[in-house]
C-alpha cells in the first residue's frame, strides 16, 4: 500500500480548474521528484496534501488515513512537513530555538508551560544542525543567515520533526550552482531514511538526483516512471522541455 | 565515534540567558525596597505617592499589552475592556460596602447613584459583590472567561493582524458606550467614586507584590518553551501551524494570562484611585497602554514599567503647563517617533545595543569550526519517522 495516495483530486478555484481528477501517489522510502510547467499544478498539490487549501473533490490517504479535509497542524501530526518555496521561518529566533520549535513531541499548550529541553532533545537539535552544517551559526538570529542556509535550516527543521513524509517545494529557488549542489547532497542524505516528495524546476538537480519522476501537466500527471524513460517521453518533451516547440 | 562526540560538547552550547541574572535581581530588589519605603518618605498624604501604586498599576496594565504584543504578535487596541471590567467590578464592591457604613440623605443603604437614577434597592445581581472576596474573584475571573470567549470566537476564525486589532478597539467602544448608557448600574458619566481609598502603605505592597509576581511569571512563561512557541507564532503563524502547532489554542492562552494580569492591575487601580470612569475602560486607555508599551520597548518584560513610569511620569511633571493641554497631540507624534525610529522601544534600542558584536569575531568561529562540522557530519544520519514505540525526542 503506498504512503500518500491521491485519487481523484479536484480542485477548482473561481471557475479555473487546477487539478483534474489527479491520481497520485507515493511509496514509502521513496524519493520521488515532481515535474511540471507553471502553472500545472504542483504547488497546489502541495498545499492540498498539507491542508493549506481544501480540495473540490477526491480523497487523500496517508499511511492508510483519510486527511482530506484536515487542518494543517492534525496533518502534521499524522506524519508530514512541508517546506515552502520560499523559505520559511522564525526571522527573530535563533537557529537553535528554530530546530527546537521544529522537534517531534507534544503540541499541546500545557504540555509545553513546564517542559525544558532534555539533553536528549539538545543532542539531537545540535545533530541535526551539524547534519547540515549550520551548527557553527547556531546562536545567530536567522535573519542573519544568507538565502541559501535559511534553505537548509529549514529542511533541518522538517528533519526535526521526524515526519513521515517530506514535502520538499523547489528548494533551490535563488540558489547559486554551489548551493544547488550542496541541497542536491543533503536532500540524497535526507532520502536514505525518509520518504521525501520534491518539486524542482532545475533538469540539472533533478538529473542529480531523481530515480523516478511524475510530470504533471494541466493539472493531471502526464507521465510517471524513471528519469530516462520519462524524459525520452514525447508528450513530456513537447510540455515541458518545450523541444518540439510548437504550442 | 562516542569519543569523537566528547570532544565537541564544548562548542554545542546554545546562548540562553538566565530565568534572572544575577544583576537584575540585584537591581530588582533595590527598587522593589526603594518603592516599598516610599511610605514612609513621603507620608500617606503625598501625591506622589498616590501617583507611585497608580503607574505601578499602569504598568501591570502595560506588561499584560507587552505579552500579547510583543511576545504574540497579537495587537489588541481593546485591552483596557479587561482592566476596566476589574476595576469597575472592585469599585462597586467597595461602594456597595460604603453605602450600607454611609447611607445617603434619603437614608438608602444602597449606592447613591443608582438611587439618583431612580432604582429603589440594590439589583440583586449585584448582591455577591458585597462579600469581598467573592467580588475581588469576580473581577478576576469574569474578564478572564471574556477573554476566554473573545479568543474562541476570533483567534479560532484565523482572524490576526489588524482585523484584530480593529475587533478589540471595537470590543473598547462598545463597553464604554455600555457604561455611559446603563448609568443606573455603571454610574454613567460620571464614573464611581466616594467609596475610600486604600491609598498607603499596607495596599501599595500588595499591589508592589502582584506587580513583581506578575513580572516573575511573564518572564517564566516569555522564557519557558511555550514562550519560543509563542514567539515564533509570532514571526510565522503559517509555518507554526505547519508544524503542527494549533496556533489558536496559543494564542487564546497568552491572550487569557494578559486580560487576568490587566483585571488584577485594574481592580488593584479602582481600589487604590478611590474612582473608576468610563474613560479607564475605553479605546483611549487601550491606546495609551500600547503608547507606553511601545516606548518602553515590547518583547522585553521590563520595557512597559519604564514606558509606563516615563510617558504617565511625563504627562504628571507637565500637566501644570500649557503644555498640558496639547497632551494628545505629544503621545500621537512621540507614537509615530518611537514607531519610526526606534521600532524596538528604549530598552530593546538600548539592549541591541549593548549585545552588538563584532563583525569580525562571526568570520573567526566560522572558520574555527567550519572545519570540524565538515567532518562531522557525514558520521550522522537524521532519524527517519517514527515507528511505533518510538520515543519521540
Amino acid at each position: 500500500m503506498p504512503l500518500l495516495e491521491v485519487e481523484k483530486l479536484k480542485t477548482v478555484v473561481s471557475g479555473y480548474t487546477i487539478l483534474n481528477n489527479l491520481d497520485f501517489s507515493v511509496d514509502e522510502n521513496e524519493l520521488r521528484v515532481l515535474l511540471g510547467p507553471n502553472g500545472a499544478g504542483k504547488t497546489t498539490l502541495i498545499a492540498m496534501i498539507t491542508g493549506q487549501f481544501k480540495p473540490t473533490a477526491g480523497k487523500i490517504t496517508f499511511n492508510g488515513k483519510n486527511i482530506t479535509n484536515l487542518p494543517p497542524d492534525d496533518i502534521f501530526l499524522a506524519g508530514i512537513s512541508r517546506k515552502f518555496q520560499v523559505p520559511n521561518m522564525y526571522e527573530t529566533l535563533s537557529v537553535y530555538d528554530n530546530v527546537m520549535v521544529s522537534l517531534a513531541g507534544p503540541r499541546k499548550v500545557f504540555k509545553y508551560l513546564f517542559k525544558p529541553i532534555t539533553p536528549q532533545e539538545n543532542e539531537r537539535i545540535w545533530e541535526i544542525l551539524e547534519f547540515v552544517e549550520l551548527a557553527d551559526r547556531a546562536n545567530d538570529p536567522v535573519d542573519t543567515l544568507s538565502h541559501g542556509e535559511r534553505q537548509w535550516l529549514e529542511m533541518a527543521m522538517l528533519v526535526a520533526s521526524r515526519p513521515k513524509l517530506l514535502l520538499l517545494d523547489e528548494p533551490t529557488t535563488g540558489m547559486t550552482q554551489e548551493g544547488k549542489h550542496r541541497t542536491a547532497d543533503l536532500i540524497l542524505r535526507i532520502a536514505k531514511n525518509h520518504t521525501v516528495l520534491l518539486v524542482e524546476h532545475d533538469m540539472h538537480l533533478v538529473r542529480q538526483i531523481a530515480k523516478r519522476v511524475t510530470v504533471m501537466h494541466q493539472g493531471q500527471v502526464l507521465a510517471e516512471g524513471p528519469l530516462t524513460e520519462v524524459v525520452e517521453n514525447e508528450l513530456v518533451r513537447e510540455v515541458y522541455l518545450g523541444k518540439s516547440g510548437q504550442h | 565515534m562516542a569519543k569523537q562526540a566528547a570532544q565537541h560538547v564544548t562548542i554545542r552550547k546554545a546562548q540562553r540567558a538566565p530565568l534572572l541574572p544575577m544583576w537584575a535581581m540585584l537591581l530588582g530588589a533595590a527598587v522593589v525596597l526603594l518603592i516599598g519605603t516610599f511610605p514612609y518618605i513621603s507620608g500617606t498624604n503625598s501625591y506622589v505617592l498616590l501617583l507611585l501604586g497608580k503607574f505601578l498599576c499602569f504598568a501591570i496594565f502595560a506588561l499584560s499589552i507587552d505579552l500579547i504584543w510583543g511576545f504574540a504578535g497579537i495587537l489588541s487596541l481593546g485591552q483596557a475592556v479587561y482592566f476596566g471590567i476589574g476595576a469597575y467590578i472592585v469599585a462597586l464592591s467597595l461602594k456597595i460596602n460604603y453605602a450600607i457604613e454611609h447611607p445617603t440623605r434619603y437614608g438608602s443603604k444602597f449606592p447613591d447613584f443608582m438611587e439618583w437614577n431612580g432604582l429603589t434597592a440594590l439589583p440583586t445581581f449585584m448582591e455577591p459583590l458585597i462579600i469581598t472576596p467573592l467580588a475581588v474573584a469576580a473581577a478576576l475571573i469574569i474578564p478572564t472567561v471574556l477573554a476566554f470567549i473573545f479568543g474562541v470566537i476570533t483567534f479560532k476564525r484565523h482572524i490576526y493582524g489588524v482585523y484584530c486589532a480593529v475587533i478589540t478597539l471595537a470590543e473598547a467602544l462598545i463597553l464604554q458606550e455600555f457604561i455611559i448608557e446603563y448609568q443606573a448600574y455603571t454610574g454613567g458619566f460620571n464614573g464611581i467614586t466616594d467609596y475610600g481609598n486604600y491609598v498607603g502603605a499596607p495596599f501599595l505592597w500588595v499591589i508592589l507584590a502582584i506587580t513583581v509576581a506578575f513580572f516573575l511569571i511573564a518572564r517564566f512563561v516569555t522564557h519557558s518553551r511555550i514562550g519560543t512557541v509563542l514567539k515564533s507564532i509570532r514571526d510565522n503563524d503559517v509555518r507554526a501551524e505547519f508544524m503542527g502547532y494549533n496556533v489558536a489554542n496559543y494564542r487564546i492562552f497568552v491572550f487569557c494570562l494578559s486580560a487576568f494580569m490587566a483585571a488584577a492591575a485594574g481592580a488593584m487601580y479602582a481600589a487604590w484611585v478611590g474612582i473608576v470612569s468610563f474613560l479607564d475602560a475605553g479605546p483611549l486607555q487601550s491606546v495609551e497602554g500600547v503608547i507606553w508599551t511601545a516606548v518602553g520597548g515590547r518583547a522585553t518584560l521590563i520595557g512597559p514599567f519604564i514606558g509606563a513610569f516615563l510617558v504617565r511620569g511625563l504627562e504628571f511633571l507637565l500637566s501644570g503647563s500649557w503644555f498640558a493641554n496639547y497632551w494628545q497631540f505629544f503621545m500621537g507624534i512621540l507614537f509615530i517617533a518611537v514607531v519610526l525610529w526606534i521600532p524596538d522601544g528604549l530598552v530593546g534600542t538600548i539592549g541591541n545595543w549593548l549585545r552588538r558584536r563584532p563583525k569580525a569575531s562571526y568570520a573567526q568561529i566560522r572558520e574555527e569550526q567550519d572545519q570540524i562540522a565538515r567532518d562531522r557530519q557525514r558520521d550522522w544520519e537524521p532519524a527517519g519517522a517514527p515507528k511505533p514505540g518510538d520515543e519521540l525526542v
